[in-house]
């Protein structure tokens, strides 16, 4: 019993270590849809700024999947879809943004 | 003449000059006399012309201003409408915005209807599956996911609850999450298993009730991180181990030494630690490792046996326009390592049973759309071909499997197919049973 206790332990608390440490040494930006321009702003500081949102959204979505049609869900419906994406996919937040940004303006 | 005369003439001449002028003159200045009565009336219309006068000018202001007017109210007739309309649109989103599953919550999911035919008494049945998956988007960073899977296979339908996971983004690179979560070292489970992006009607073996876990129970960091034009991605977890089936009471003899995956009572106790790293050199490759480490000896046996669960996947996707279509090419690889132990030591099932318990497969898959052709038929045409190994002749399960499925798939929209395949299955060794079979799907993704 000891023996899990320690394991669960260690687990965790190397979980929390590295999230911790990468977080602070993270850039940490807010993936808010209304920040989808302040992002765009600062998109040419990310090294993937010269792809632009359609190109990224065809090459990670079309990864695994047929891409859908940017008037198939509403922008709201769009905001929740990539942020769901962006978990399962490994998206970095310069990719979510510039991808939400050319989901909302291509309808 | 003389100067005194001249004078006097010139005197005279003015004096006469001057006394005209002021005849004149008087002439002009004429008083003309009226009668007072008279000379009032006039005075009256005189200031009623006045009057009328100022009124006409009144009235001339009062309408040149009114003629200015209109002018004015149409540019406000048109601000109006113009707020009219910019209201109307934003009732109308809010509208949008506020259907069910619109707004932070959305439903989404796939399902599917199945028929597999398999000769030497294989099975024969239709079947039918019901994912949804429910999103919740409470904040920008935070993210609930669940999924149940409704599934009806010949007279019995389950129902199961696939994902239920709570993240949060940490920052650009990294998301931390927890809950029931698909499996990150399994690629295929991750990426591929979903009916409407899965390629033929079943699964490839190994990855998919073979020899990784579907889900994991626990918590796991991951995120994304670009280097240069390349980029990687990554996950770590800790979660329930699974647990090594050794009890003779509830399954067979070919199944000891096998796996229990859906260990969510932790049987064992034991903690899995496992993750997976993604490279993509270019954005049409991804080239992964994953891996998964833990004990899984069940109470009792004192723990020490180890499993290690590896996995290399590959994915190519390319959309070319000198293909005219997309190619698609996967791969996976999985190795299980599980450590020496005696299975029935009492002889339940014949046993005791000593044996390597070592299982490997994996497979490799081609698929082709040409998507970039005019006619509207060809262009929504799918070929596949998978190749399926499974090895584990060595193990007490005593069989090996080699197995090429071909498919083809007719995309009636980016997430609905209907596919049709043929299955060759080759087993050997003690236990082989094998099936070849026809398989019918449609599915889609909603």
């Amino acid at each position: 019993m000891k023996r899990n206790i320690y394991s669960w332990t260690v687990a965790v608390a190397a979980l929390a270590l590295l999230t911790t440490g990468l977080s602070l040494a993270g850039c940490s930006t807010p993936t808010s849809s209304s920040s989808s321009s302040a992002g765009a702003a600062t998109s040419k500081k990310a090294s993937l700024s010269n792809q632009s949102g359609a190109t990224l959204w065809a090459q990670n979505c079309g990864h695994c999947h047929n891409i859908r049609s940017p008037d198939s869900l509403s922008d709201a419906q769009w905001d929740v879809v990539v942020l769901h994406m962006r978990v399962r996919a490994n998206l970095t937040a310069e990719e979510h943004r510039q991808i939400l940004a050319f989901l909302k303006s291509a309808h | 003449m003389k100067p005194k005369h001249l004078i006097i003439a010139v005197c005279m001449l003015a004096t006469a000059t001057l006394g005209a002028n002021a005849q004149e003159q008087n002439a002009n200045k004429e008083v003309i006399t009226i009668p007072k009565e008279q000379y009032q009336k006039l005075l009256d219309e005189h200031q009623k012309l006045v009057d009328e006068m100022k009124e006409m000018r009144a009235f001339k202001a009062q309408m040149l201003e009114s003629m200015k007017k209109p002018a004015a109210s149409q540019a406000e007739t048109e601000q109006a409408l113009d707020d009219l309309e910019k209201q109307l649109k934003d009732v109308k989103k809010m509208a949008k915005d506020s259907f069910p599953g619109t707004s932070k919550f959305l439903l989404t999911g796939y399902g599917s209807a199945g028929f597999i035919e398999q000769n030497h008494g294989g099975d024969k049945l239709f079947s039918a599956t019901f994912n949804p998956i429910f999103l919740w988007k409470m904040s920008d960073r935070l993210l609930f996911e669940g999924e149940l899977e409704a599934e009806l296979e010949g007279h019995e339908t389950s129902l199961a609850l696939e994902m239920a996971q709570i993240s949060y983004v940490l920052n650009d690179y990294m998301t931390i999450g927890g809950g029931k979560f698909l499996n990150p070292m399994n690629y295929f489970v991750e990426r591929q298993h979903m009916a409407w992006v899965n390629k033929l009607p079943d699964k490839p073996l190994t990855v998919y009730d073979g020899l990784l876990p579907e889900a994991e129970v626990g918590v796991q960091l991951r995120g994304g991180v670009p280097v240069g034009p390349t980029k990687f991605g990554y996950a770590l977890f800790a979660a329930n181990a699974p647990e090594l089936r050794v009890d003779t009471a509830s399954i067979g003899a070919t199944d000891l030494g096998t796996l229990e995956f859906d260990n969510f009572d932790n049987v064992g106790k034991h903690v899995a630690f496992g993750g997976r790293v993604g490279f993509l050199p270019i954005p049409e490759l991804e080239i992964g490792y994953g891996f998964q480490y833990s004990d899984v000896a069940p109470p009792g046996n004192g723990g020490g046996v180890k499993a290690l669960l590896q996995s290399a996947d590959f994915s190519y996707v390319r959309d070319s326009v000198l293909l005219k279509g997309i190619l698609n090419l996967k791969a996976q690889w999985v190795w299980s390592r599980i450590g020496d132990l005696v299975y029935d030591p009492n002889g339940d099932l014949g046993g005791p049973f000593i044996f390597r318990n070592h299982r490997d497969g994996g497979y490799a898959q081609v698929a082709y759309r040409p998507s970039k052709l005019e006619n509207p038929v060809l262009k929504n045409l799918e070929g596949v071909f998978r190749y399926d190994v499974f090895n584990q002749t060595g193990t007490q399960t005593g069989v090996d499997e080699r197995r090429y499925t071909v498919g083809l798939n007719y995309w009636l929209g980016p997430s609905t197919v209907v596919k049709a395949a043929y299955e060759f299955d080759h087993q050997s060794g003690v236990n082989a049973e094998a099936h070849d079979g026809v398989l019918f799907q449609f599915a889609t993704g909603f």
